[in-house]
């Protein structure tokens, strides 16, 4: 039976790809930091199966790392693990360099260190980040890099040092360069769930509005159930390289907006420009079973902008080139955009409106903060 | 009077850059780690007492800010680093520390007690790695290929980060290589003008070196220091390249050395058991070991310095052979001195 390890098992990418490997046989380790607040959401479904195992770990700590790889000997390593918040890398540019950038190091020190250079294989999460502001459209493994964060700049460095263990030690090391890849599962803080969190919300009168950054930006945006797809098949290929994982397509952040408020029946127009931009209810049509419960008028405003979330560097567009994927892993992304933004949306839905059930019987705890 | 703040002060570029700046007037501050042993090169430069040491250690961020609290700069030389590209490949953990996130640190402690001083980081042209010989300038993307050149990497793209995000004086200077007389002895240069200099006086039989097919762009890092000082001296900050722009193997420069210290080398054999003889009497004075090649070899770095020329008015003078004369010259001399001092 093969053996995974994956770091950053508790995230978005690890929940799917401990799903997408336990289907396929392997034992699965995961790597969580030891938290005051409970984490284990996203995989608290897969916490009985009898081939899951968790251990308390952290990047920062290369003892412990070690001693975790030491006892396991994986065959694969999926380092999902980070401090993964562009915006919060500014506030923590050092924990982010050391997590991010070091921690990868550890893992491949580890390995080395273990003599284990020829058994484990490991995949690398590295980011569209990475091209920041980008030196060529669309974005492949050839374009140069030019990150606009200490997130981008820790994450380039783990890029390159995994390049180089691979050349070093001969290391099957391989780089994932993903592009945006969302879920009903992603974390509440990135742009594409807040957007669809808040749209729920706001058509049943849980929130008022949805703030917002800059609503120009062109991203890049996959399913990552059909990313992590590419993580597995990147660690199976015969020789070790890396890829432009990416759908070929983009869209607004703004049209994200409209296509999520369409999929609750809220037709969304666009009034001002910049800062002033607000998005309004040009119509709605209730969803079936909804008419009762829907809080929002014609003409309201429920989207505006706030200079907050504007980045001190914006990253103003990426386009992946999934050429060389499609054509060595043979891989593709299956799950369109509609497809992506219809999920989120109905699962955010079905939050959003038991969040309400409890309010409107009193039971009003659940507020974020 | 100005103040400048020099971390590695007494490193190769630190000392160099010390007596320049003290030539300018500017009250000097140098931070150092490892105590007295990197003293003889501001002795040698005859400014040792000249520049004030300060406590400051790129691990330690609160250390930091208390040492630009104390000082004060206008001006900000980043030196510190983990600099042997070997010894990277044995302490990757400690290179990252202290190249990489030490930068970090480092910007962040600008940002917050003196965002109007000047920043320099020490950027390298090993940052380029290797892919043939094609000139490298301030466009070209890069391909680090030890420990050592991701964490300069790293510091490289956070110091461009700092300087778009924060509005920080903060510049790179990717120099080529740079050597002098005051190079460690455990760059492949210093050690190859010391073992000539040594071998012509019978204190040592041979040197064993590593790849001598690599080629580099060699300049000389008195010259370098003064471009260093130029680029800060612009209004707008901004990336250079200091390089020659000229190649020449390992090989060419053991040869030069050698005949700088009167001998003439014969080449015999190939790759690891290729030998240089000495011509007179057939003794070994040149070995090639395995145990000096690196992991993943960087065959050439040569730099397109235009950029340097055209913006700072800067280019370099000394040329390959005089470069290995004087390192030889100083070689000798500092034998003389020994046997003085004896």
């Amino acid at each position: 039976m093969k053996k995974a390890l994956i770091t950053g098992i508790t995230g978005q990418d690890g929940a799917y790809l401990s799903e997408f490997l336990l289907n396929k046989g392997y034992e699965v380790h995961g790597i969580r930091r030891r938290s005051a607040s409970f984490n284990m959401a996203r995989i608290k479904h897969l916490c009985a199966h009898p081939r899951l195992k968790l251990h308390y770990g952290d990047l920062t700590d290369s003892t412990n790392l070690t001693r975790l790889i030491a006892e396991i000997k994986p065959d694969e390593i999926y380092n999902l693990g980070a401090q993964s918040h562009v915006a919060v890398s500014f506030e923590e540019p050092e924990y982010t360099a050391d997590c991010d950038g070091l921690g990868t190091m550890r893992l491949l020190e580890a390995i080395r260190l273990l003599g284990l250079e020829k058994k484990t294989r490991i995949y690398q999460a590295s980011t569209s980040e990475l091209f920041g502001k980008v030196q060529e459209i669309p974005q492949s493994e050839k374009t140069p890099f030019y990150p606009r964060s200490p997130y981008g700049v820790a994450k380039m460095y783990a890029y390159w040092i995994t390049v180089n263990y691979r050349e070093s030690y001969g290391i099957f090391a391989c780089n994932g360069i993903l592009f945006n890849h969302e879920s009903p599962l992603r974390g509440e803080e990135f742009v594409t769930r807040k957007i669809t969190r808040a749209m729920a919300r706001i058509l049943l009168g849980e929130q008022k509005n949805l703030s917002m950054g800059n609503m120009n930006s062109l991203r890049d945006w996959g399913h990552a159930k059909d990313y992590v797809r590419a993580m597995w098949m990147i660690l199976q290929q015969k020789k070790a390289e890396d890829f432009v994982i990416a759908t070929g397509k983009q869209y607004t952040v703004r049209k994200f907006i409209e296509l999520a408020a369409k999929e609750l029946g809220i037709t969304i127009a666009w009034k001002g420009k910049g800062v002033d931009e607000v998005g309004f209810v040009k119509a709605i049509k209730p969803l079936p079973g909804l008419d009762a419960e829907i809080k929002i008028k014609k003409g309201e405003v429920i989207v505006r902008v706030d200079p907050k979330f504007y980045r001190p560097a914006e990253v103003e567009t990426l386009l992946g080139n999934p050429a060389k994927s499609r054509k060595v892993l043979g891989w593709k992304s299956e799950i369109s955009f509609e497809g992506l933004v219809s999920e989120m949306a109905a699962s955010d839905l079905k939050l959003a409106l038991s969040e309400h059930c409890l309010n409107k019987a009193g039971y009003g705890a659940v507020k974020n903060c | 009077m100005k103040k400048a703040l020099i971390t590695g002060s007494r490193g190769q570029d630190g000392a160099y850059l010390s007596r320049f700046l003290l030539k300018k007037g500017y009250q000097v501050y140098g931070a150092d780690r490892g105590g007295d042993t990197g003293i003889w090169r501001l002795r040698e430069l005859g400014i040792e007492g000249q520049v004030k040491e300060i406590a400051l250690d790129l691990l330690e961020p609160t250390n930091i800010m208390d040492a630009l609290e104390k000082v004060k700069p206008d001006e900000i030389y980043n030196f510190a680093a983990q600099s042997i590209v070997k010894l990277s490949f044995e302490q990757p953990v400690l290179t990252a520390e202290v190249n990489a996130v030490g930068v970090t640190r480092m910007l962040e402690a600008i940002r917050k007690v003196c965002p109007k001083a000047r920043f320099y980081q020490a950027s390298t042209a090993e940052l380029f790695g290797s892919t043939g010989g094609a000139q490298r300038n301030e466009t070209t993307a890069f391909y680090p290929r030890s420990p050592y050149a991701v964490a300069k990497l790293y510091s490289h793209w956070i110091t461009v980060n700092y300087r778009q995000v924060y509005g920080l004086h903060a510049s790179c200077g990717i120099l080529f290589n740079h050597e002098s007389p005051l190079r460690g002895e455990e760059f492949v240069t210093r050690k190859i003008t010391a073992a000539a200099a040594r071998i012509s006086k019978g204190l040592q039989s041979k040197v064993i070196v590593g790849n001598m097919d690599s080629r580099r762009d060699w300049g000389y890092a008195k010259e370098y220091v003064e471009g260093m000082w130029l680029i800060l001296q612009q209004p707008k900050a901004d990336d250079y390249i200091l390089a020659t722009g000229e190649t020449h193997t390992v090989r060419e420069f053991i040869e030069a050395s050698f005949t700088a210290a009167g001998f003439k080398l014969l080449w015999k054999g190939k790759g690891l058991g290729e030998k240089g003889l000495d011509a007179r009497t057939g003794k070994t004075l040149v070995e090639v070991s395995k145990e000096f090649y690196r992991q993943a070899e960087v065959d050439e770095l040569v730099g397109d310095a235009s950029k340097a020329r055209e913006k700072l008015g800067w280019a370099p003078k000394t040329k390959f052979k005089d470069l290995v004369a004087l390192m030889v010259d100083a070689e000798f001399k500092r034998l003389e001195k020994k046997k003085v001092n004896l």
